[in-house]
C-alpha cells in the first residue's frame, strides 16, 4: 500500500505520533547534559506541534500527553519516577501540558481548516470536470456512461453501475464502468439515488476497494448523482421536445400531402367517372369515334392514377426508411434503354438523346428503382422544357470508382436559391396549377440515389438545366465484376 | 347487349367444344367480377375462390387448365399456395401482384409459378398470358414438342443447334447458345434471373445476375434488329427476361 493510504488509517497515525515522541525522548536523553533543562520542554513542544501538523488533532493531543509523561519520567527529579519533588517543577509540568494541548488544538484546527478547504477545492474541480464532461452530451446513454466513469475514477471504486429511466423517455439507460465485465457477486457497497425535482430517475451502485466512503467522498458522490440526474433529465426533455417537433413537422407534411394528393387523385378520377358514366348511359355509342376516345381517356387516366399511387408509396417508403434497394450488378445502358423505350409515347414532342456507353462498368443498383429515377428525371424535363427541345442522358466515369450521370434539358434556368430545394417534397418552382404531378418525383429520385450511397443535385447550364448524380461503383467494397466472354464459334 | 363471340380460339389440344377452365384465387370481389366477365366473354369457364385453402380444395376437386392466383390472400401466403399446388400439379399458375411486391413475385416464380401480372393490368395482357400458359402446358403434355422456335426474323433450331437471322446463320458462343436455347424453349414465358442462371450456368451461379446482363446484351447485339430497343429478348424489370416467339 502507498504511504498516503497507510496514513489514512488512524492507528498508523497514532503509532507514528508515539514514535516521534519516543525518538524525541531518545535524542534528548543522549544530548541531555549539553542541553539546558529549560530547552527540554520546548523541544517536546516542537515535536507535539509537528505531530499535530502532520498527523492531525487526535494524534497531536496523544503526543502531548505522552510528551508530558516522558518529560516527567526522564527529565524531572527524581528521575525514572512519575513523582515530582519540586513545586516549580510541578508548575513547569502543568504549564507544559496546557501549552502542548493548546498548541495541538490550534495547529490541528488550522490543519483541519486547510484540509477542508483543500477537499472543497478538489470537490469543486472534480465537479467542474464532471459538468464539463456532461455538458456536450445530449444522449442519455452517453451521460450515464460518463457519469459512471467519472464516479469510478474519483472514488477509486472497483465498479460503478447506473440504471435510470423515465416514463416519457426512450429506452432505459444502463451504464457501467468498466464498461465490460459483470457486477461483483457481493451486494453494492453504496447505492445512491438519482433524484431530481420531478422524482427518482434511477440509481448509481458502487463497489468500493475499501469501504465505507469517507464523509467527504459520500458528499462528492451525492453531488455527482444530483448533477448526473439533472443531465439525464435535460437529455430526456430535449429528446421528447425533438420528438414533438418531428411529429409536428410530419403532421404539417401530411396535411400538405393530403391536400396535394387529393387534388391530384381527383383529376384522373373525374375523367374516368365522366367517361364511364357517359358510355354507360348510352348517349355515346361504344364503337363510335367518341366512344373510343372516352375509353382511351379511361385507360390513360387509370395509368396516371397508378403512377400517382406508386409515387406516394415510394415516398412513404423512403420516409420510413423502408426503401431497401435490391441491388444487383446492372448495365446502366440497359436500364436507360428500357426507360426510353417505355416512355416513347410520352417523349414524341421532345428529342431524347442518350449517351450511355455500354462499355461502362456494371453498376450495383436496384434495376426497378433506377428505372424510376430516370423516368422521373425525364418526366421533369418533359414538363418544363419547351416542345421539340432536346433531353439528354449522359453517363461517364468520374474517377476510378464513381459514375457520373447527367440528365439535362433545355428548360428555363432555376433561380440559384431554389436549386437545392427542388428536391424537397411538394416544392415547386412554378405555380402548382401550371404543372401536374404530386411534387414528389424529384424527392423520390433523391431518396433512391442516396439509398445507393450516391449524391444528386441540380445545376443550371449555359443552355438549359441539368440533374447530376454520382453513384459509387463499388458494392460492399467490391469493384464491378468483369464478365469474361468466350470467343465466337465455341 | 348480346354477348360478343369469343375472340379467342381455345387451345387446339383441348378441342373446340371444351372451354378451358380457369380457377381464379383472389379475395377482392371487384377483381374477381372483372376477371369473370372478361374471361367468360373470351371463351373460358371460370371458377373462383376467395381464400387459399378454398382454392387448393377447388384445384384438387376439379383440376383447372390454368390458375390465376393473387399473392395477397387473407388466410395464407400466395407463395405458399404456389408451393402446395406444385407438389402435385403442373397446371400453369399466373400470379397477380401489386407493384411494390417484386420480391414476392420473384419468389412465386421461383417456386414454380409460370407468369405474373402486376395490378393494374389490361385485359389484353391477361388474355395474352393465359394463351401462353395454356400453350406451354399443352407442350408439357407432350402433344406438341417444337424444336424450331421462330421470333420475327429469328429462327432458333434447338435440335440442330442452329440460329438464323433473316435466313443467315448467326454464330453464337456455347454459352450464348445455351442461354438462347433455354429462353426459346420457354418462349413467351417470364423466366427469373435465378431460374435462367441455374439452368444455363449451373445451380451454384444463381446470384450472378451480371453474367446474364452481359450475355443478354451480346445476344441482343447479334439477334435484335435494334439492340437498344429489343423486341424479342425483353427485360422484365426486377424479375428476369422473356423471349417473344411468334404465336
Amino acid at each position: 500500500m502507498k504511504p498516503a493510504v497507510l496514513l489514512a488509517r488512524p492507528v498508523v497515525r497514532y503509532l507514528l505520533a508515539a514514535l516521534i515522541i519516543v525518538l524525541t525522548t531518545g535524542l534528548l536523553r543522549l544530548r541531555h547534559p549539553d542541553l539546558g533543562t529549560a530547552l527540554v520542554p520546548l523541544l517536546y513542544l516542537l515535536s507535539v506541534g509537528l505531530c499535530t501538523a502532520f498527523l492531525g488533532l487526535g494524534p497531536g493531543i496523544a503526543s502531548a500527553v505522552l510528551a508530558f509523561l516522558a518529560f516527567n519520567y526522564f527529565f524531572l527529579e527524581p528521575f525514572h519516577t512519575m513523582v515530582v519533588y519540586r513545586a516549580e517543577d510541578t508548575a513547569v509540568l502543568l504549564v507544559f501540558l496546557v501549552v502542548a494541548v493548546v498548541i495541538s488544538q490550534m495547529v490541528g484546527r488550522a490543519q483541519a481548516g486547510l484540509a477542508a478547504s483543500r477537499a472543497r477545492e478538489r470537490e469543486a474541480s472534480l465537479l467542474y470536470e464532471l459538468s464539463t464532461a456532461l455538458a456536450g452530451l445530449t444522449d442519455a446513454q452517453d451521460i450515464g456512461q460518463v457519469l459512471c466513469e467519472q464516479t469510478r475514477q474519483t472514488l477509486q471504486a472497483e465498479r460503478v453501475e447506473l440504471e435510470a429511466g423515465s416514463v416519457d423517455a426512450g429506452p432505459r439507460v444502463q451504464a457501467a464502468a468498466p464498461a465490460l465485465g459483470a457486477s461483483p457477486e457481493r451486494p453494492a457497497d453504496e447505492v445512491m439515488a438519482l433524484q431530481t425535482a420531478r422524482g427518482r430517475l434511477g440509481e448509481i451502485r458502487l463497489w468500493l476497494v475499501s469501504a465505507p466512503l469517507a464523509a467527504s467522498e459520500a458528499r462528492l458522490l451525492y453531488t455527482f448523482a444530483s448533477q448526473g440526474a439533472l443531465a439525464l433529465e435535460r437529455a430526456w426533455l430535449a429528446q421528447s421536445e425533438q420528438r414533438a417537433k418531428v411529429l409536428e413537422e410530419s403532421d404539417r407534411l401530411k396535411s400538405a400531402l393530403l391536400s396535394s394528393v387529393s387534388h391530384e387523385l381527383r383529376t384522373p378520377l373525374a375523367t374516368i367517372k365522366a367517361a364511364a358514366t357517359s358510355l354507360r348511359s348510352g348517349e355515346i355509342a361504344w364503337d363510335s369515334a367518341g366512344g373510343q376516345d372516352l375509353l382511351g381517356a379511361i385507360d390513360d387516366e387509370a395509368d396516371h392514377l397508378n403512377r400517382l399511387v406508386g409515387n406516394l408509396l415510394d415516398m412513404s417508403r423512403i420516409e420510413s426508411g423502408a426503401l431497401r434497394p435490391q441491388r444487383q450488378w446492372n448495365l446502366l445502358s440497359e436500364i436507360v434503354a428500357g426507360v426510353a423505350d417505355r416512355m416513347q409515347g410520352l417523349t414524341v414532342d421532345h428529342v431524347l438523346e442518350i449517351d450511355v456507353p455500354e462499355e461502362l462498368p456494371l453498376v450495383p443498383v436496384d434495376y426497378v428503382q433506377f428505372e424510376q429515377v430516370f423516368t422521373n428525371l425525364i418526366s421533369n424535363g418533359l414538363k418544363y422544357a419547351p416542345p421539340h427541345s432536346t433531353i439528354s442522358i449522359r453517363a461517364a466515369l468520374d474517377g476510378a470508382d464513381t459514375l457520373r450521370v447527367q440528365v439535362s434539358n433545355q428548360g428555363p434556368p432555376v433561380p440559384e436559391q431554389d436549386l437545392a430545394r427542388i428536391f424537397d417534397k411538394f416544392y415547386r418552382v412554378t405555380a402548382a396549377e401550371r404543372v401536374t404531378g404530386t411534387g414528389l418525383g424529384l424527392s423520390i429520385c433523391k431518396g433512391i440515389v442516396e439509398a445507393h450511397g450516391g449524391r444528386i443535385w441540380a445545376e443550371n447550364l449555359p443552355q438549359g438545366f441539368a440533374f447530376v448524380f454520382l453513384l459509387p461503383l463499388t458494392w460492399e467494397g467490391a469493384p464491378p465484376p468483369r464478365v469474361p466472354l468466350e470467343g465466337d464459334g465455341g | 347487349m348480346t354477348p360478343r363471340p369469343p375472340t379467342e380460339t381455345p387451345p387446339e389440344s383441348r378441342g373446340a367444344v371444351q372451354r378451358p377452365h380457369v380457377l381464379v384465387i383472389d379475395d377482392e370481389p371487384q377483381i374477381v367480377r372483372a376477371l369473370r366477365t372478361i374471361l367468360s366473354q373470351n371463351g373460358y369457364q371460370v371458377v373462383s375462390a376467395s381464400r387459399g385453402e378454398e382454392g387448393l380444395a377447388l384445384a384438387a376437386a376439379a383440376p383447372p387448365d390454368v390458375i390465376i392466383l393473387d399473392l395477397g390472400l387473407p388466410d395464407m401466403d400466395g407463395i405458399m399456395v404456389c408451393e402446395r399446388l406444385r407438389e402435385w400439379t403442373r397446371t400453369p399458375i399466373i400470379v397477380l401482384s401489386v407493384r411494390d411486391a417484386d420480391a414476392d413475385k420473384v419468389a412465386a416464380l421461383d417456386k414454380g409459378a409460370d407468369d405474373y401480372l402486376t395490378k393494374p393490368f389490361s385485359a389484353d395482357e391477361l388474355l395474352a398470358r393465359l394463351r401462353v400458359a395454356l400453350r406451354h402446358a399443352a407442350r408439357w403434355d407432350g402433344s406438341r414438342q417444337e424444336s424450331v422456335v421462330i421470333a420475327g426474323p429469328i429462327t432458333v433450331d434447338l435440335a440442330r443447334h442452329e440460329v438464323r437471322r433473316d435466313g443467315e446463320e448467326v454464330r453464337l458462343t456455347a454459352t450464348e447458345f445455351r442461354l438462347l436455347a433455354y429462353l426459346a424453349a420457354n418462349a413467351n414465358r417470364v423466366l427469373t434471373h435465378r431460374g435462367i442462371l441455374s439452368q444455363v450456368w449451373g445451380p451454384d451461379e444463381g446470384d450472378h445476375v451480371e453474367y446474364l446482363r452481359v450475355y443478354i446484351r451480346q445476344l441482343r447485339k447479334k439477334l435484335e434488329p435494334d439492340p437498344e430497343r429489343p423486341e424479342f429478348l425483353t427485360t422484365e424489370p426486377g424479375v428476369g427476361y422473356r423471349f417473344h416467339a411468334d404465336v
